[in-house]
């Protein structure tokens, strides 16, 4: 009788999971392909023959591992993926992780990629974020897995510094900016949109009609571009 | 007084069990089972190890040859798992894993028709939550996190950290009580069968 429940058990969790990945990988989540903000796009809205988009958190290695080689291999991405394939690729910043308790750094960043979109450089201000980011803890080991030593909590001054880095990003209107969080009920109301479609997780990938859950890289550029290139000839092999 | 008896009858089924296993090991045909179950389940468990996007790209529209370098990337992938302590943690699941099949071969070569196995599919339950607390919870990434948003929504993703360790825990658990039981078993058949070849040989 026991042995006969555990058996059972074990169908019945083998079947389930099965069951699981099948139906995630033949009905993708529908999404709404209106951009949420220009800023955080590239290439040409009007013309373009594909969407693509990437939901993400700042604060979470797996997509930064993802921006992080395409910021070394900005040149072949701009060229050939957004140029000649004429691809919109859309970034969708939340801070699913600040929400969900696991980072407190989640926050003030999605702010202040908000806040950097409204000055008219998401793409430079996000760029130079992640760069120190990794300079300052996942090239050290922190904070790129569950069991890794997890980042500390940041100051505002870690934020509010990346301006003096851009030419484009005024640095009073970044601070005044998010000490009025004049932006986190865009960032609240993304997140809130986001939760609905990514089953709580990032980095998901709506390329076109492929779907993907996480980013197999070893913060490695080289490699892991390899990887971003995968998963975008994917997307343009989904259409 | 019960519990002491429990421990000590553990201790002796534990001590059991080691010596069954390394009996077993180290019989070629059997070492070969355990090093290929073992790099089965390692090779899986990286594959799922940063999320689903491997899966997912395996049924998408890229060409065989990209797909097949997908399936060959995982090799160097598989030494990256000693670099850091969620990799070891696969190993050690894949190493207690392939343990456990070993042990679970041996054991339908070799008992008596009657003898039950109990074991088995505890074993079973532990290799699936092995799986199951791979990713990266707190990212959202892994199969338990949409498990957690399909049955409970996606408040509970906050909670998906907690259960994937408790995970891990409860796999380890279950293989080692798999490990014990299972090699408790083999030991008995191991000293029945050398019995009687002893008491063939006086005869």
């Amino acid at each position: 009788m026991q042995k006969a429940i555990r058996i059972g058990l074990l169908v019945l969790v083998v079947g389930f999971l099965g069951a699981l990945v099948i139906f995630n990988s033949i009905n993708p989540t529908p999404i709404d392909m209106t951009v949420w903000n220009e800023q955080m796009t590239k290439g040409n809205k009007e013309t373009a023959t594909h969407h693509f988009i990437m939901y993400t958190d700042i604060f979470c290695p797996y997509c930064d591992k993802f921006s992080d080689a395409v910021a070394a291999n900005m040149e072949h991405f701009d060229k050939h993926y957004i140029e000649e394939n004429n691809i919109l690729f859309e970034i969708r910043v939340t801070d699913v992780n600040y929400e969900n308790g696991h980072s407190t750094n989640s926050r003030p960043a999605g702010e202040a990629a908000y806040c950097a979109a409204k000055q008219g450089d998401f793409w430079g201000y996000y760029y130079a974020l992640l760069a120190k980011i990794y300079k300052d803890y996942h090239s050290r080991g922190i904070g790129v897995d569950r069991y890794s030593e997890k980042i500390p909590t940041l100051s505002m001054d870690y934020f509010y510094n990346i301006a003096d880095e851009l030419d484009s990003i005024d640095r009073d209107k970044l601070v005044s900016c998010m000490k009025n969080n004049e932006t986190v009920a865009e960032l609240d109301k993304n997140t809130k949109e986001a939760q609905k479609k990514i089953n709580g997780g990032v980095p998901r990938f709506f390329f076109d009609k492929f779907t993907a859950d996480g980013f197999a890289g070893t913060w490695n550029t080289d490699n892991d571009y390899k990887e971003v290139q995968r998963l975008m000839d994917a997307g343009l092999a989904s259409k | 007084m019960a519990i002491r008896k429990i421990i000590e009858t553990i201790s002796d089924r534990s001590k059991f069990a080691l010596v069954s296993t390394g009996y077993i090991l180290k019989k070629p045909k059997y070492l070969a089972v355990f090093l290929l179950s073992f790099l089965v389940f390692l090779y899986f468990l990286t594959f799922f190890r940063d999320g689903s996007s491997n899966w997912q790209l395996i049924w998408s529209g890229l060409a065989i040859d990209r797909k097949l370098e997908i399936l060959g990337r995982i090799f160097p992938a598989i030494l990256e798992n000693f670099t850091s302590f969620y990799g070891i943690t696969i190993i050690f699941l894949s190493l207690w894993q392939g343990i456990v099949v070993t042990q679970i071969v041996f054991a339908l070569r070799n008992r008596e028709k009657e003898q039950s196995l109990n074991g088995v599919s505890t074993g079973g339950i532990g290799a699936v939550l092995g799986f199951l607390a791979l990713g990266c919870p707190s990212c959202g990434i892994g199969l338990l996190t949409p498990l957690l948003s399909a049955i409970a929504g996606a408040s509970a993703v906050a909670l998906s950290e907690t259960v994937g360790y408790a995970l891990t825990i409860l796999a380890f658990i279950l293989l080692l009580y798999s490990i014990i039981r299972l090699g408790y078993i083999n030991f008995i058949i191991i000293s029945s069968k050398n019995y009687k070849e002893e008491h063939a040989k006086s005869h």
